[in-house]
C-alpha cells in the first residue's frame, strides 16, 4: 500500500515536471514570433525586414507618445498636490488598457485555430497549451505596463524622492499588476467565445457580443463619472482622498496596490501581487478545463453535404468582388469588433444627444468655444476610429494569389475594399445625421457642413486605409490578431482618420468664428482632393512586384 | 499558347529562383514540368500565371504579353497552386459564382458546367458548405471546378494530383485530354513521373533554375527507357557538367 502510494506521488511528480517542460517548451514557440521577431531575425527578404522596422517605428511611435502623456500627467499631478493618487492613478490607466485591448483578443488568441491539430495530435497538455498562451499575453501586457508607469514614475522618482521602500514595493508590485485586468478579460473573451461556439453563426455572435460588452463598459462609466459630476474642482485640488474614491469606484485593487507602493509596505505590496497571481491562476485553470470543449464547438465541421444544384445569378465584377469582402468581413469577429465599435459609438452619441440635448453637453464641458462647430469633427473622429481598408488586403492572407491570378485590374480589387468599408458605414452614417439633425435643428449651411465634413473625413479615411495597407502589408500571418491589432497599417491607416479629424478639431477651435466657414470648405477641399490622388495613385501601385 | 522566353527570376537574398528558362506551349499540348523541390518549377509556374513580377524575360499568352496586357492574358487560363488555399469563409457554390462572375460566365452555362463536372469529381453535396469545412481532396476539387467553370484554354497546374483520390485522378487526366483535344493546352507540375510519361506529350526537367532538358515525351524518354532513369540521369549529369 506504502509502495503504491509511493509510486503514485512519483508519477504525479513526473506528470507536473512534464507539464512545466510543455508549458516551457510551448511558451519559448509562443514568443519567439511575439511581434514578427522570428521573421525578423531569419528572413532574407529586405523587404519583410523594412516592414518590420516600419512597425517597429509605428510602435516607438506610440510609445513615445504614451512616456509624453503619462510624464505629463504625473507632473500635472504632483503639481496639484496629488503625488498619494499617482501609483494608483497610473495603475488604473494601464489596467484599464490592458482590460480594453485585451477583452477584444485574448479569446482570439487562447483559442486560436492556427496549429490547433498539430497540437492535439500532440502528447500536451490543455493547461500547458492554455498557460503558454496566457503567458505570451502576460508578456505583452507587462511591456504595457512598463510604457505606462515607467515614465510616471520616473517624474515622481525625480521630484519627490521617495525611500527605499518605494523601489522595493514598486519592483514587487509592477509585474503584479497585468493579473486582475488579464483575468477580467479573460473572464469576458472566454464567455463571449463559448457562447459563440456554440452558434451558427460563430464570428458575427462574438462580434455582436462583443460590441454589446463594450458599450456596457462604456455606459458603465459614463454613469461614474456623472456620480462624481459633484465634485467641484477645488475639492480636487484639496482632497486627493477624493479621487482615490474616483480610482476606487473604477479599479479599487489599484488604490490598494498604489497605497502599499507609496507607504513602502512590503508585505501589502506582495499579499496584493500574490493575491492577483492567484485570482489569475485560478482563472487559467478555469480556461483549461473548458479549453477543449469550446474548440471543439468553434472549429467542428457544420457541413451538411445535402447541396442541390439549383439557379446561379450572375453579377458584375464588381458587386461580386464587393460581396465577398462583405463576407471576409463578417466572418472574422476581432475584424468585426475592432471597427464597428467607432461607427455604433457615433451613433449612441448622436442619439444620447438628442435625448439629453446639446445644451446639457456645453454644461458637461465648460469649453471656451461654440462645441457645436466640433460635433461634425467629433463625429467623423468616432467613426473614422479603425477603418476597414487599412487591414483589408493583409487579411486576404494565403489566399491572395486568387485575385492575383484572376483576370481583375488593381482598381477592380480596391475599389470593391473600398465601396465595402462606405457600405458598412453608411447606415451608421445616415442614422447619427438623422440624430444629430433632430437634436441640433440646424440652419441649411449648418446642415451642409454637418453632412459634408463627416463624409470627406470618412472617404479620405478610407482610401488612405487603403493606402497604407499597399505599403505596409503583410500576408503571411499565424493569427488575424497580428492584423487587425497589432500591424503597422492598423495603426498608421486604421487610426488616420481619427487623428485627422482631431487636427481639423483643433484648427476649427482655434480658429476666430468670422473664419471657420472657409476653414470647413477648405478642410472638405483638401480631404477629397486629397483623397482623390491617393485613389488614383493606389489604382497605379504595382500589386505584382510589392505585394 | 504559352511563350516563355528567357525568364530569370532571383529572390534576393536566396540563390532560388530561374535562370534564362525558355519554353513553348503549343495548343494541344499536355506538357509536365519536373524537377526536384526548390528547382524553380513553381516560380515558373507563378510566373507564367501572373501572379509573380520577373526580373528579365518575356512570357505570352496567346500572343499577348503578360506583363503589358494581363488582365488579357488571364482571361485565357486558369491557375491552380500546389496548397490551394481558397477563400474558407465562402461556400464552395459561392466562390464558384465568384469565380465565374469575374469572367463574366452567363448563369445558365456556369449552371451546366458546375453540374456536369461537381457530379463527376462527386462534390455537389458539398457546395453548399463553407470551404473551411472541405479536406484537402476537396479543396484541389473545387480549385478545379472553379478553373473549369469558365473553359480556359490553358490550364497552368501546380502538383495538380496530390489529394486527389484515384477516381477524381483519372477524371482530371481525361479532361486534360479534352481541354487538348479542342485545342487548349496544359502546363503542370509534377513529382510523379509515371503519371507524367503516361498523361503527356512534353516535358520539361530543370534543376537548380535552369532548364536542362525539353522536348517530346517520345525524344526524351528512349524506347526501353523509363521518364524516371531519364530524370536521374539528366540532374546527375548536369551535376557533373
Amino acid at each position: 500500500m506504502l509502495m503504491q502510494t509511493k509510486i503514485g506521488a512519483q508519477t504525479k511528480t513526473l506528470e507536473k515536471t512534464k507539464i512545466w517542460t510543455q508549458i516551457k517548451i510551448l511558451t519559448k514557440l509562443e514568443l519567439c514570433n511575439l511581434y514578427g521577431l522570428n521573421t525578423f531575425r531569419f528572413s532574407r527578404d529586405k523587404k519583410a525586414k523594412r516592414k518590420f522596422l516600419g512597425l517597429f517605428a509605428a510602435w516607438a511611435l506610440v510609445a513615445a507618445m504614451l512616456v509624453f502623456y503619462v510624464g505629463g500627467l504625473t507632473y500635472g499631478l504632483i503639481y496639484l498636490g496629488l503625488e498619494e493618487v499617482v501609483p494608483a492613478y497610473l495603475i488604473t490607466i494601464s489596467s484599464l488598457l490592458i482590460f480594453a485591448f485585451g477583452m477584444l483578443k485574448e479569446g482570439s488568441i487562447i483559442f486560436r485555430r492556427e496549429g490547433y491539430d498539430i497540437l492535439c495530435a500532440l502528447p500536451v497538455n490543455n493547461g500547458g497549451v492554455v498557460v503558454s498562451r496566457l503567458i505570451r499575453i502576460y508578456v505583452e501586457n507587462l511591456l504595457m505596463t512598463l510604457a505606462v508607469l515607467l515614465p510616471g514614475i520616473a517624474v515622481y522618482v525625480w521630484n519627490l524622492h521617495p525611500g527605499a521602500g518605494f523601489y522595493v514595493t514598486a519592483l514587487l508590485g509592477i509585474w503584479s499588476i497585468p493579473f486582475l485586468p488579464m483575468t477580467a478579460a479573460l473572464f469576458i473573451g472566454t464567455l463571449i467565445t463559448g457562447i459563440s461556439s456554440r452558434m451558427r453563426h460563430k464570428s458575427l455572435i462574438a462580434a455582436i457580443l462583443s460590441v454589446l460588452t463594450v458599450l456596457g463598459i462604456l455606459y458603465g462609466s459614463s454613469r461614474l463619472s456623472s456620480m462624481e459630476g459633484n465634485i467641484e474642482p477645488e475639492m480636487l485640488k484639496k482632497l486627493s482622498a477624493s479621487v482615490m474614491g474616483i480610482l476606487g469606484k473604477v479599479y479599487p485593487p489599484a488604490v490598494w496596490l498604489g497605497a502599499n507602493i507609496t507607504q513602502g509596505n512590503i508585505w501589502g505590496c506582495a499579499l496584493c501581487a500574490a493575491l492577483s497571481l492567484a485570482v489569475f491562476a485560478a482563472a487559467g485553470m478555469g480556461v483549461s478545463l473548458c479549453y477543449q470543449k469550446i474548440c471543439q464547438g468553434l472549429y467542428s465541421s457544420a457541413a451538411k453535404h445535402n447541396y442541390k444544384m439549383g439557379t446561379l445569378k450572375a453579377g458584375s465584377v464588381l458587386s461580386s468582388l464587393c460581396m465577398r469582402e462583405f463576407k471576409r468581413y463578417f466572418s472574422s469577429s476581432i475584424y468585426v469588433t475592432n471597427t464597428i465599435i467607432g461607427p455604433v459609438m457615433a451613433c449612441v452619441f448622436c442619439a444620447a444627444l438628442l435625448f439629453t440635448g446639446i445644451e446639457k453637453l456645453k454644461g458637461l464641458w465648460l469649453l471656451p468655444f461654440d462645441i457645436e462647430e466640433l460635433i461634425p469633427f467629433g463625429i467623423a473622429g468616432t467613426f473614422c476610429m479603425m477603418t476597414t481598408t487599412s487591414t483589408s488586403i493583409s487579411l486576404e492572407g494565403k489566399s491572395w494569389w486568387i485575385v492575383k491570378s484572376l483576370p481583375l485590374s488593381v482598381k477592380n480589387i480596391l475599389d470593391a475594399k473600398i465601396l465595402m468599408n462606405l457600405l458598412l458605414l453608411l447606415p451608421f452614417y445616415l442614422l447619427s445625421e438623422l440624430f444629430l439633425l433632430l437634436a441640433l435643428k440646424p440652419d441649411a449651411q449648418e446642415l451642409l457642413w454637418l453632412l459634408l465634413i463627416p463624409a470627406a473625413i470618412i472617404l479620405f479615411s478610407c482610401v488612405y486605409g487603403i493606402t497604407v495597407n499597399l505599403y505596409f502589408p503583410v500576408l503571411e500571418w499565424e493569427n488575424e490578431v497580428r492584423i487587425v491589432k497589432q500591424s503597422a497599417s492598423a495603426m498608421l491607416g486604421g487610426m488616420g482618420g481619427f487623428i485627422l479629424a482631431i487636427l481639423c478639431a483643433v484648427a476649427a477651435a482655434a480658429v476666430p468664428k468670422a473664419y471657420t466657414l472657409y476653414l470647413k470648405a477648405g478642410i472638405c477641399a483638401v480631404l477629397l482632393a486629397a483623397a482623390a490622388v491617393l485613389y488614383k495613385k493606389n489604382n497605379r501601385f504595382d500589386i505584382l512586384g510589392k505585394i | 499558347m504559352l511563350k516563355i522566353e528567357h525568364l530569370t527570376k532571383h529572390y534576393k537574398g536566396s540563390s532560388k529562383g530561374v535562370t534564362d528558362l525558355s519554353l513553348h506551349i503549343k495548343p494541344g499540348d499536355i506538357y509536365a514540368f519536373i524537377g526536384h523541390n526548390g528547382a524553380g518549377k513553381t516560380t515558373t509556374l507563378k510566373c507564367a500565371a501572373g501572379i509573380q513580377d520577373f526580373d528579365a524575360g518575356r512570357i505570352e499568352i496567346s500572343g499577348k504579353d503578360i506583363r503589358k496586357d494581363p488582365i488579357a492574358c488571364k482571361r485565357q487560363f486558369a491557375y491552380i497552386p500546389d496548397n490551394p488555399d481558397i477563400y474558407e469563409y465562402l461556400t464552395g457554390i459561392q466562390y464558384l459564382n465568384f469565380t465565374a462572375d469575374i469572367f463574366g460566365v452567363a448563369a445558365r452555362d456556369r449552371e451546366e458546367r458546375i453540374k456536369k463536372y461537381g457530379e463527376a469529381f462527386e462534390i455537389t453535396a458539398s457546395l453548399g458548405d463553407l470551404i473551411s469545412t472541405y479536406s484537402h481532396g476537396m479543396k484541389q476539387k473545387l480549385a478545379l471546378l472553379s478553373a473549369l467553370v469558365h473553359q480556359p484554354k490553358l490550364l497552368i497546374l501546380d502538383e495538380p494530383f496530390v489529394g486527389l483520390d484515384p477516381k477524381a485522378a483519372v477524371l482530371l487526366k481525361e479532361i486534360m485530354h479534352s481541354i487538348c483535344a479542342e485545342g487548349g493546352a496544359i502546363f503542370f507540375s509534377t513529382h510523379v513521373l509515371d503519371v507524367a510519361e503516361k498523361l503527356c506529350n512534353k516535358v520539361a526537367i530543370i534543376k537548380d533554375g535552369t532548364l536542362v532538358a525539353c522536348g517530346d515525351m517520345e525524344t526524351i524518354v528512349k524506347q526501353g527507357e523509363s521518364l524516371e532513369s531519364i530524370f536521374m540521369e539528366v540532374v546527375e549529369h548536369a551535376d557533373a557538367d
